[in-house]
């Protein structure tokens, strides 16, 4: 897709300044040339979303009513299954998260973004890899390994296009101005150093020179568990850095706190998954250590949740105004909520009921959802007006997608994480019958389906309003768009 | 943070740590692990499965039933997995397993599916929860006990010449001419394998020794539990058997009405009778019963499925393994564990 093709008003470099206030139009020059391949990255993601979001409807629906299109094989349930995962967390999470992810990078080394072009491509090659990858899963062709199951053959498309990318970041890194490396560079920098090792390793060692036997499910889990934590939750983590203060207009809390946060949590959340495994055929300790890292990413959870708790600190109310304060807040608050969940789940006494059940689908949906595609959300209501010079055209097409994102997720969790302990329990008692367990989910499971179906109008209501911006209908204003009428005057000047 | 450098080398230093520590040290305790084997160097477990199997555990892979059923069992003090039953099977029903999974049971596996739901339910012995004796898959000739008196003839040839009983079970599981090729090729070379090893002392196959007998004999049962138990109706496959798989993948929900899994019935392939009906055709009943002079049978790809299921069995004691303990089974189905204990304990020697 070639993005310089859409017709986009060039963002207004403002002329007017006083030629003291230099920052103001390195900003708008640094946005300019980010244009381009942020808006193909969000495009590329947005229509990810969508498709993910119908995938996910077959696969929510199909697991109470088994007998919907049972006899078409590239709608079976078992490869549906896969392929939303895919879709989301390769198309939509990954695609996104490099979107502001690259926007990020950019503002903060403080440099124009060199070679758009170098960024289209690899963009394009990803795409191509997501949907060879999502077509040889629905094909048949899928590998058996959780979040590894695009064919060999697609990851190498991967491959390409993120070295892509990567080169441009470091290149970036490279050129950047000023000594002081902000927090979300931490975050992201690490993400993209992580990524490619960890895809690398994981590739290496199930498809090149394989490991042996249960050694490959501690290898996929390593990864999946990694993926989310060190790739996408770095990201996710790095915006909420980013955003929060920015809108608020004050720095970040305490500097020191950060450096923690970031430092335990890479060292402890990069030992968690084997607790996925527990009592699985592994040595016991694999597994202890690995819940022991989950106790302990308490602390960077602590850390982080305690400093924009605290640079939010008597802010809050501004939430009622600012969309990507909104939904970014409610992020950093998913990420704790997500965190203590994985915690509490990962007890040997507790996974005893909730291990094989859909309470981990719960949690996958807390991090990845409720989490890192709320944040996401969140920088694109920041990002996607700075990059088309419009402002969102309809504050009430953005409190609907909250709501109704916020409303899905929420039913979704509540549904699942207490019909996952029942299932578990009941799966524990071996003088009720199995089909008693799968009994017991089945509510829960069609209350998950209306969940679904909420996160899916959102979805397609976002996608409209992302759409109307990139035809250039957005608003033309000076002001941002507020979710509710700003009574006061001032403070809001950076929303 | 004042350095790039520091920054990238500590990201680079806790990526390498998390992946020496739960990558690079496992693999060197439990990433080259050999067969088991006694000391002539017989009764090896495990033992690589035929290319039918293989190719059927892609295809289990690719179509995602790893996403519904496990293949582990945890250990009896970590959950319940050991006393669970099967439910489609005749009293008293079969265990999932007689002992915990062990990383060893899976080292010719690729890929490994260990799984990590269960809509489901465990699959690591389902291949040995097939009846032991295959004239189960058609009990129509005797209707009113079908698995009793089939299963104590499996019984005794078991005994009397064990090599044939290793191969045994997994041709006879299925139906009469081409799909007992199927499940044979799948088995068979560990079977030939396996068989000098009852020449040898050491009881490998479940029918040569008492103890495991009954094991096996739980699956189809003595007459008094299969009268009691969930009996498959006239012309109904024995459960578990290759033909039930068959049938069961085509339309599960014609054996329980409580099952949630999806029909694959892409796997299966709707002809018209050429003269003589196939013998390898699905026999339905009721709606899902093709009209007359149709039938439904499996394609290579389905037989490569029930082969691998037939295959997966991790019954074979393993030294480093407790089988299920006296102690902790009598809560159920006490005739079977008292006898499978000292078994499993002769057959680790």
């Amino acid at each position: 897709m070639d993005a310089t093709e859409i017709p986009l008003k060039p963002p207004s470099v403002p002329t007017d300044v006083p030629t003291s206030d230099v920052e103001q139009i390195e900003r708008a020059l640094i946005d300019a040339s980010t244009r381009v391949p942020v808006l193909m990255f969000y495009t590329s993601a947005i229509v990810w979303l969508l498709i993910g979001t119908l995938l996910a409807g077959f696969v929510s629906i199909k697991l109470h009513e088994p007998d919907t299109f049972s006899g078409i094989s590239f709608l079976t349930w078992g490869r549906l299954r896969p392929a939303h995962m895919n879709v989301m967390v390769y198309g939509w999470a990954s695609m996104a998260g490099m979107g502001t992810a690259i926007w990020l990078m950019a503002r903060l080394c403080r440099t124009v973004l060199r070679h758009p072009l170098l960024l289209v491509a690899g963009g394009g090659f990803w795409n191509f890899g997501v949907l060879l990858g999502v077509g040889g899963i629905l094909a048949g062709d899928s590998t058996g390994y959780q979040s590894l199951e695009f064919p060999p053959y697609a990851a190498v498309v991967l491959f390409v296009a993120y070295s892509l990318i990567i080169s441009w970041a470091v290149l970036m890194f490279r050129f950047r101005r000023g000594d002081q490396i902000y927090i979300t560079q931490w975050y992201l920098l690490g993400a993209f150093l992580w990524f490619p090792w960890l895809y690398g390793a994981a590739q290496l060692m199930l498809f090149v020179v394989p490991v042996q036997g249960v050694m490959q499910a501690a290898v996929d889990w390593w990864f999946a568990n990694n993926l989310l934590f060190l790739w996408l939750g770095a990201i996710g983590l790095g915006t909420a850095y980013y955003m929060i203060p920015k809108v608020i207009g004050r720095p970040v809390y305490s500097y020191h706190l950060a450096a923690i946060g970031f430092w335990t949590y890479a060292l402890f959340s990069s030992w968690t998954g084997m607790q996925r495994l527990v009592d699985g055929p592994f040595p016991a300790w694999m597994i202890t250590a690995s819940i022991a890292a989950t106790i302990l990413t308490i602390i960077p959870v602590a850390t982080v949740g305690l400093n924009h708790h605290m640079t939010m600190q008597g802010y809050f109310p501004l939430m009622r105004y600012s969309p990507t304060l909104r939904f970014t807040v409610f992020g950093a608050i998913s990420y704790t909520v997500f965190s203590v969940v994985g915690v509490l789940i990962s007890l040997r006494s507790v996974a005893r009921y909730v291990n094989f059940t859909q309470a981990s689908i719960a949690y996958s949906h807390l991090g990845l959802y409720a989490f890192f595609t709320m944040v996401m959300f969140g920088s694109m209501y920041y990002i996607v007006p700075r990059l088309v010079g419009r402002e969102w055209r309809y504050a009430s097409l953005i409190k609907l997608h909250f709501w109704a994102s916020v409303y899905g997720v929420g039913l979704m969790t509540v549904m699942l994480l207490p019909g996952g302990l029942l299932q578990g329990a009941n799966m524990e008692n071996p003088s009720l019958a199995f089909a008693e367990s799968t009994q017991t989910i089945l509510p829960y499971l069609r209350g998950r389906s209306l969940a679904g179906l909420l996160m899916t109008a959102a979805h397609f209501i976002f996608a409209f309003h992302f759409g109307l911006m990139l035809l250039g209908l957005g608003r033309t204003s000076s002001v941002p768009t507020f979710l509710n009428p700003v009574e006061a005057e001032g403070s809001e000047e950076h929303l | 943070m004042k350095g790039f450098v520091p920054l990238v080398l500590g990201i680079f230093g806790t990526f390498t740590f998390s992946w020496v520590g739960l990558i690079l040290i496992p693999n060197l305790q439990i990433g080259h692990l050999d067969p088991q084997m006694d000391e002539e160097g017989t009764d090896i477990y495990p033992m690589p499965q035929s290319g039918m199997a293989e190719r059927g555990r892609h295809i289990y892979a690719a179509n995602g039933c790893v996403y519904c059923h496990s293949e582990q069992l945890r250990a009896e003090y970590a959950a319940a997995d050991l006393d669970r039953e099967r439910d489609a099977a005749p009293e008293p029903r079969p265990k999932w397993g007689q002992r915990r999974s062990a990383p060893r049971d899976y080292i010719f596996n690729r890929p490994v599916l260990l799984g990590k739901e269960r809509m489901g339910p465990d699959l690591s012995n389902i291949g040995k929860a097939a009846p032991a004796d295959g004239e189960n898959a058609a009990p129509a000739a005797s209707p009113g006990a079908s698995p009793a008196p089939s299963a104590s003839p499996a019984g005794s040839p078991a005994k009397a010449s064990p090599a044939p009983s290793a191969s045994s079970p997994a041709p006879a599981a299925s139906l009469p001419p081409k799909p007992a090729n199927s499940p044979a090729a799948s088995t068979s070379p560990a079977a030939a394998a396996a068989s000098p090893a009852p020449a040898g002392s050491s009881p490998p196959a479940a029918g040569a020794n008492p103890a495991p007998t009954a094991q096996i004999a739980s699956v189809a049962a003595s007459p008094a539990g299969s009268a009691a138990g969930v009996e498959p109706k006239p012309g109904e496959p024995a459960p578990y058997s290759a033909a039930w798989h068959h049938r069961h993948l085509y339309s599960p929900r014609s054996f329980s009405i409580d099952s949630d899994m999806p029909a694959y019935r892409f796997l299966y392939e709707k002809r018209p009778i050429a003269g003589e009906p196939s013998a390898e055709a699905l026999k339905l009943t009721g709606r899902d019963a093709p009209q007359a002079g149709w039938e439904i049978v499996p394609t290579y790809d389905a037989e490569c499925l029930v082969a691998y299921l037939m295959s997966l069995d991790q019954s074979h004691p393993l030294k480093e393994v407790k089988s299920a303990a006296p102690a902790a089974l009598p809560a159920v189905a006490p005739p079977a564990s008292p006898a499978a204990a000292p078994a499993a304990g002769k057959g680790t020697k």
